[in-house]
């Protein structure tokens, strides 16, 4: 596979040449699986094999690019795509800055991330996949929804200056599993995220998902008053909330543009709970890290908050090269975020429940499109979904209806921070919108927060 | 390639396949120039072939899709096995509604094709309006060009065979600046499209010239205005808002494969239930929306939807009673057989995938207020006691059943006794769908009517990005939570 893929970008390699045009070359394969289940059945089965190649040609302080979904055999029209490329150099404007030029100074070849058992999975094992973890909880009024997607991305990248190249495999899986009460409309749900077949466990999805049942045709449900609760966020909900403070955050970019809730005076401060460490961790197979950014920058643990001391920005190379910055290896699809566990041990969602509790604790598993409201404050807005428990301090549970939460990261990662679980899981982020691109973070189990307001609370599932 | 097609699809009937449709693009080209503080950040073109294959066997839909056309044989093969296989997990065999096969093209009214504008002349465009946003206050700005011209050829078992000829254009700029806070706010400017056309001459450039000074005005207002009021009070939303507002209360709550439960596992469900329909009163009796993909200069008019089912117009809203909904084949055949009785007609022809690669899926068209009977802007706003304008939909999030919202704008005025006075900045509201539309008191005339296009409505999963529109009016509501 890499063999031929290297062989494309060299034949590209001297046809870029060839014109005079100074150019970047990128490659992105994937080979991607979706079976997607609603109302108990399968909706869809689909797969696509999708090519495609990125040209980005340089003059000096001009830089143009061309994109294609190509058909692999068709060197033809990857040739009229670098012919439309050194027509359109010339009529670019030039930037006011030097844009750098990717020079690799060796192959790169990381595959640590590819499990052939996983890109090999069939039909049949995502089938028998769901029918395990549905069942038996399954009936005329829950159905059963969700998605096992699952893949292999395999991505190079070549520039004329010389003929090292860089090549990245990985295979991944995502799979969610809801079940859904038609009548009352609750909605309860179960992730997995994962690299390799053998993170494959249905059996465990399946006892959360029964427990979460259980909860959900049992016990009370409740219109939980507005106002301030201890919460404890699931891994979704955590892994949500660091991914869009990483984006909005802790950009080069986002912090020149204006963006950020941070400052540059900021770096070394000391802003969150002395309990938060996060960190850009390229060593993490499990969480898709590659070791080398896409400009040859080898890829190294950065760390983003140490002890609750917000440490640095991550700079890609174009930002840094606008604003004279130096790179921090962070031209990558994804970053590989991880948040250190604490020190209590909370592995599961049965153990949470099973613990003395000295407070009323607001379980909240999963935040529901959530959106930045005010990103110099670094305000966030979303609504419980999938889940959410509310464990009275006297040992009984309740189910509430959803509620909107409209807080500060801050607030979420603050001083309110009471504790976070030793264990820690992958959670996936992927988006399937474009290209495949496996995207997740390692985050703690769970995290108690104090005070955290509810603003908005539905009077009905 | 189109017999080549017609033979795979009548290979995979004489195995059984109850149905197969195929989706070719022969090309698919784009253009995207991105000015940034006077930098041509962005100077890309691109282009895309392939072909996706949807085969119905035994009650389940299997898919499959390629760039690699150089064995078309295996794509149906795999879309077939992967049918197949989902076809051992059937609760509600799929049945497709009828439709007349149809033989017939469709070419978007262009008078320009933007591809044969020259890259000068665009980057000219983004140079003028970076100087016209240069202004003091402005502390970024930004302008995009986005062109996409695409080529579909459609064909189904059922012996149509559609040909699109799609161009879009997607211009806006937008300015930014620091307040007195130090927080970011911005204004954005993005051209109506009420015009006949869809082309390189649907820019304007004397429009964006006098838009680019209005933002700016707009947005050194809001640099040293004071916080919106926090409270109950009137809301009078204007287009910038309004379009968001109806495309996620209105607009994916009434996706009829929502209100059926097949995105619960993503995007969300509905509060709409199959027995509303007739009865729910969903707004105040100046509620009526529809979904119209027959507006000419919109990305959500495409001729033919991705079943093959003509483009329509249909009420959605009628005097604040729910009548219907954003519906293709397939789920208008589960929802009748599921209510036990005739809801829909048949396709409202709103199935609709993004590329080739993408099955086709429930997407709005143009999901339209119709003007009322309450006069212009200031009319309103002479008639309201106490509230604020709002515009620039600068944040959104929406409970996963659509049955609350909240949405933070770029820009407030507020109203007292009649009068619009200050701007104010950072002001937010939130609601409940139900209560809100019950609370609409005022629809401004065809004088605040205006198209807003859409070029990123997310769904799905596989996940994907649908270019849309909806034309709205001004419109107040009353005693709407802002502010916290």
């Amino acid at each position: 596979m890499s063999n031929q893929v290297i062989d494309l970008l060299q034949k590209l390699r001297q046809s870029a040449i060839k014109r005079g045009l100074q150019t970047f070359i990128s490659y992105h394969e994937e080979d991607s699986f979706l079976m997607r289940f609603a109302n108990s059945a399968i909706s869809l089965n689909t797969n696509e094999h999708l090519i495609s190649l990125d040209f980005i040609a340089f003059d000096g302080r001009k830089k143009v690019s061309y994109s294609m979904i190509t058909d692999p055999s068709d060197f033809e029209s990857m040739e009229k795509g670098l012919d439309t490329l050194a027509e359109m150099l010339p009529h670019a404007q030039a930037l006011s800055y030097d844009p750098t030029f990717p020079v690799y100074e060796k192959d790169v070849l990381d595959e640590r991330a590819f499990d052939p058992a996983l890109a090999a999975l069939t039909n049949e094992e995502r089938l028998a996949y769901f029918n395990t973890l549905a069942e038996g909880l399954e009936s005329d009024d829950v159905k059963l929804s969700g998605i096992f997607s699952s893949g292999t991305t395999t991505t190079a990248q070549i520039s004329t200056a010389n003929e090292h190249s860089q090549t990245f495999r990985s295979t991944d899986a995502q799979i969610t599993a809801v079940l859904s009460s038609e009548s009352l409309k609750w909605e309860v749900n179960a992730e997995q995220s994962a690299q390799k077949k053998s993170d494959l466990d249905a059996e465990g999805l399946h006892a959360d998902l029964a427990l979460l049942v259980k909860h959900y045709q049992e016990d009370q449900s409740v219109q939980l008053p507005v106002g301030k609760y201890t919460v404890v966020l699931g891994p979704a909900a955590t892994a949500e909330l660091i991914n869009i403070m990483a984006y909005y955050g802790m950009t080069g970019g986002a912090l020149m543009q204006g963006y950020s809730f941070l400052k540059e005076e900021d770096q070394g401060k000391h802003l969150f709970s002395e309990k938060i460490n996060l960190l850009d961790d390229p060593r993490k197979v499990e969480i898709y890290a590659q070791n080398a950014d896409s400009y040859g920058l080898e890829r190294k643990p950065f760390p983003l908050i140490a002890e609750g001391r917000f440490q640095a920005f991550m700079w890609d190379q174009d930002s840094a090269d606008e604003f004279g910055k130096t790179p921090t290896g962070h031209d990558v699809s994804h970053a590989s975020l991880v948040m250190d566990g604490g020190e209590k041990s909370v592995a599961t969602l049965k153990d949470l429940l099973e613990k003395d509790r000295e407070e009323d604790l607001l379980y909240v598993p999963y935040i529901h499109y959530m959106n930045v409201v005010n990103p110099t404050q670094g305000m966030v807005t979303g609504s419980s979904r999938f889940g959410a428990l509310f464990l009275k301090k006297d040992g009984s549970v309740q189910v509430p209806y959803n509620v909107r939460l409209t807080q500060k990261f801050s607030d979420f990662f603050g001083e309110r921070v009471q504790w976070l679980s030793k264990e820690q899981v992958a959670y996936n982020v992927s988006s399937s919108y474009g290209r495949r691109n496996p995207t997740a973070l390692k985050v703690p189990r769970f995290i108690c927060v104090k005070e955290i307001e509810i603003s908005h609370s539905n009077p009905s599932y | 390639m189109r017999e080549k097609i017609k033979q795979q699809i009548d290979r995979l009937k004489a195995k059984g396949a109850h149905y197969v449709d195929a989706r070719w693009y022969p090309r698919e080209d784009s253009n995207f120039l991105f000015m940034w503080n006077g930098n041509l950040k962005e100077n890309n073109a691109s282009s895309q072939s392939g072909m996706g294959v949807r085969v119905l066997y035994n009650g389940a839909w299997g898919f499959s899709a390629s760039s690699d056309l150089t064995n078309p044989n295996a794509i149906f093969d795999r879309a077939f096995d992967n049918a197949r296989i989902a076809s051992e997990r059937v609760t509600f065999p799929i049945r497709l509604a009828e439709k007349e096969a149809v033989v017939d093209s469709f070419t978007s009214p262009n008078q320009i094709d933007p591809f044969t504008i020259g890259l000068d002349e665009k980057v000219a465009f983004l140079q003028k309006m970076d100087a016209a946003l240069n202004q003091p206050g402005v502390v970024q700005r930004f302008g995009m060009l986005e062109f996409v011209r695409k080529q579909i050829i459609f064909l189904d078992s059922e012996g149509s065979e559609i040909e699109k000829n799609i161009i879009e254009v997607f211009p806006s700029i937008h300015a930014m600046g620091i307040d007195k806070d130090g927080g970011m706010q911005r204004r954005k400017y993005q051209p109506g499209r009420t015009g006949a056309t869809r082309g390189w001459e649907s820019i304007n450039e004397t429009d964006f010239l006098a838009n680019a000074e209005r933002i700016v005005s707009e947005l050194n207002q809001v640099l040293v205005a004071d916080d919106a009021p926090n409270g109950k009070m009137s809301v009078i939303l204007l287009n910038g808002i309004m379009f968001l507002q109806t495309h996620e209360t209105i607009g994916h709550a009434l996706e009829l494969d929502r209100i059926l439960g097949y995105e619960l596992s993503f995007a969300g469900g509905s509060f709409v239930r199959l027995e509303d329909f007739g009865k729910l009163r969903y707004g105040s009796e100046k509620l009526t929306a529809r979904a119209n993909a027959l507006e000419p200069n919109s990305p959500g008019s495409f001729g033919f939807d991705d079943d093959g089912v003509p483009a329509q117009d249909n009420l959605l809203i009628d005097k604040g009673i729910l009548v219907g909904a954003i519906t293709g084949r397939q789920m208008v055949e589960e929802a009748n057989a599921k209510a036990k009785k005739q809801i829909f007609d048949g396709s409202s022809g709103a199935n609709r995938a993004t590329s080739f690669y993408r099955v086709p899926i429930e997407r709005m068209t143009n999901i339209n207020i119709d003007p009322g009977t309450d006069g212009s802007l200031e009319d309103i706003i002479a008639n309201t006691k106490y509230g604020l304008v709002l515009d620039g939909d600068k944040s959104w999030s929406i409970g996963s059943n659509r049955e609350q919202f909240h949405f933070a704008c770029d820009i407030g005025w507020l109203v007292e006794d009649g009068q619009k006075k200050q701007v104010v900045k950072n002001p937010t509201y939130r609601g409940e769908t139900l209560p809100f539309y019950n609370s609409l008191t005022a629809v401004g005339d065809e004088s605040t009517w205006n198209v807003h296009y859409v070029e990123n409505c997310g769904k799905g999963a596989p996940n994907q990005i649908m270019q849309l529109g909806h034309g709205v009016p001004v419109c107040r509501f009353d005693n709407v939570q802002v502010g916290e």
